[in-house]
């Protein structure tokens, strides 16, 4: 059975900052634009979480923005 | 001659529903040692007969999803819920158990009882003797004054605060504490726990993640692998409001449940017509997940989200104004004090935007039957507030001082608000019906009646499916997710489980206030309608409107 395509994710490693996890998902960009990509398709725990940017270890993290459903 | 058998209990003449969504017919049941005796015809006599004519017969209803775990101790019936058909309860939802419990953490966990399930913290100080620390301990606390069957999970956020201490709610787990904590779920899983739960979303009552949400997935797959010795369940709280994450959530419960072979469950399962796609593609993760192998239930309540609360207690209602909770948490004179202090009313009517709250607060309805003054009863806040020329959220807070805060209102249709959305998924194969979150959030609404809507609301009225569909549904389905042996069906041999109501009468009573809670006292309550008789293994726990002195409910799996 294979399953239909859904949003891609990734859950924080134990200490990792925004940084890393941005240099880990998205090797491919620079690292400041990888991480504003995070953050903008993460806004459950960059912006409406207090504090802000609170990573934990059971989050789920999207590493590209939402897909289009029809 | 043959001798005439000799029963405990025969329910007589009643419409046999035996749970397993075969259509009904007439017939018994006869009941001895606690088991079913007989289902049929029934030829013989019994030291008690129950009269069903007129009545269907069923197995006693199961409800997943509930937070009775401190209720238990001093009521063992986990009123009113028998009333309404159930004979079997699972508290311990949402990662939080009261065992296994440090006595020196109890504090931390009564708070987030408090946060996330809106219990008052005199219930866990003022009604019962705390003796426990370990599960068996608690087990044998419930077991004292059992009316209805317990199948307690044991709370992920509890187990790793037993094992990390402060630091649970700090940083991910070492490889020595992720043993011991699966030394602890072994132990607890022995003891008599149906499963974990975990949770994704909750706060303590500082505002803080609650300890699971700290664990990393290899954490979690760890734990799973000892539910997987038991093959006991793991139920989750997932961010239900939204579509992707829920879906992530899925995707990882699937992969837990390939790997150590275990049923895992996540609720709720969330409608909402401002997100109108989030369960229709939740549910069809789902169907893909089970095509695969996995076992991923998610599930749903009845009930429509309605919300009600006065500014004597804290509310979820509050939930996304982080200044209005930690002012209405405070003791009532501060409280008091910060509503009537002209700054903080300013930075709380900010809050809530341009519109004065308009948008927020306009729709809620003043309930009445309590201090609000009687032309105002029934009317929206929108209304009120033109009626004394005031912004919403002002006339909200004046109106609540006015009268001692004793003003309740009701915010109705938070979710869940079409019955045509929800009949069908209801009915879905895959869709397991629970979620009603009984015993907690006393003062915002009503957890208890949600069979009897299930009925009411979606066979009688809307046909969403048949009496014999929705009995199966929560009872043998339920039953046989959460791998309860020998409950949901009435067989012979089956533990006697059982509910006599009309089914054109079965419902939820009238949301209303009861003031039969330690402590702070308040809680919404629903009565049952057309619940006649309701046994427990085999002894009638309640009938003809009453309770009676049964103390037969066991902790079971």
């Amino acid at each position: 059975m294979e399953l239909s395509r859904q949003r891609r994710f990734v859950t924080p490693a134990p200490e990792e900052t925004i940084e890393d996890l941005a240099a880990r998902a998205l090797p491919d960009q620079p690292l400041q634009a990888a991480v504003d990509s995070i953050k903008s398709w993460n806004l459950h725990v960059f912006a409406m979480r207090r504090p802000p940017g609170l990573m934990l270890g059971s989050d789920v993290i999207f590493v590209e923005p939402p897909l289009a459903h029809g | 001659m043959r001798e005439m058998a000799m029963f405990d209990v025969i329910v007589r003449g009643g419409t046999v529903v035996d749970g397993t969504g075969a259509p009904g017919f007439a017939g018994d049941v006869a009941v001895k040692d606690g088991r079913i005796a007989a289902v049929g015809q029934v030829s013989g006599e019994a030291k008690r007969v129950v009269d069903a004519q007129g009545r269907v017969v069923a197995p006693g209803f199961i409800d997943p999803h509930t937070h009775f775990d401190v209720q238990l101790l001093w009521d063992g019936a986990a009123r009113p819920a028998l009333e309404h058909g159930v004979t079997c309860v699972v508290p311990g939802n949402c990662s939080l158990s009261l065992a296994p419990l440090k006595a020196s953490d109890r504090k931390a966990v009564v708070g987030m009882f408090q946060q996330i399930e809106e219990m008052p913290p005199e219930a866990f100080t003022t009604a019962f003797e705390w003796t426990w620390e370990d599960f068996a301990g608690y087990r044998s606390a419930l077991e004292k004054g059992l009316s209805i069957n317990v199948a307690p999970l044991v709370g992920h956020s509890v187990i790793r605060l037993w094992v990390m201490g402060p630091a649970s709610q700090e940083r991910a787990a070492f490889p020595d504490e992720i043993a011991a904590m699966q030394a602890l779920l072994r132990e607890c899983l022995e003891a008599g726990a149906v499963g974990l739960s975990t949770s994704f979303v909750d706060l303590d009552e500082h505002g803080r993640p609650v300890p699971s949400r700290y664990a990393q997935f290899e954490e979690l797959d760890a734990l799973c692998a000892v539910l997987g010795e038991f093959g006991r369940m793991l139920q989750v709280v997932p961010e239900f409001y939204a579509t992707d994450i829920t879906i992530a959530r899925i995707d990882q419960l699937a992969d837990l449940s390939i790997r150590h072979d275990i049923p895992t469950t996540f609720s709720p399962l969330f409608d909402t017509l401002a997100v109108p796609d989030n369960a229709e593609r939740a549910i069809a993760r789902v169907e893909e997940q089970f095509a695969r192998g996995a076992r991923v239930w998610p599930q749903m309540q009845t009930r429509p989200i309605d919300i009600s609360f006065s500014l004597l207690r804290p509310s979820l209602f509050f939930a996304r104004l982080p200044r209005w909770v930690r002012i209405l948490r405070q003791p009532l004179e501060q409280r008091v004090a910060a509503l009537n202090d002209p700054d903080t009313r300013a930075k709380m009517l900010a809050d809530l935007g341009s519109d004065g709250g308009e948008a927020m607060f306009g729709r809620l309805v003043a309930r009445g039957g309590d201090a609000c003054p009687p032309e105002y009863v029934g009317k929206t806040l929108s209304e009120i507030a033109g009626l004394r020329g005031q912004p919403a959220g002002l006339a909200l807070i004046e109106l609540s001082l006015e009268n001692g805060l004793d003003v309740a209102f009701l915010s109705a249709g938070q979710g869940h608000q079409s019955t045509d959305r929800i009949g069908p998924m209801l009915a879905h194969p895959l869709v397991h019906i629970g979620a009603s979150d009984g015993g907690a959030h006393l003062a915002s609404f009503s957890t208890y009646g949600d069979t009897g809507y299930l009925f009411s609301e979606f066979v009688r009225k809307a046909g969403a499916m048949s009496l014999e569909k929705a009995v199966a549904k929560i009872t043998s389905e339920t039953a046989d997710i959460w791998g309860l042996k020998d409950r949901g069906r009435l067989a012979t041999g089956q533990c006697a489980d059982i509910v006599v109501f009309d089914p054109d009468a079965i419902a939820r009573g009238d949301e209303l206030p009861a003031f039969d809670m330690p402590g702070d006292g308040m809680r919404y309550v629903r009565a049952a309608r057309g619940v006649d008789t309701v046994l427990v293994n085999g002894e009638v726990a309640y009938a003809a409107g009453a309770y009676t002195d049964s103390r037969s409910g066991v902790v079971c799996v």
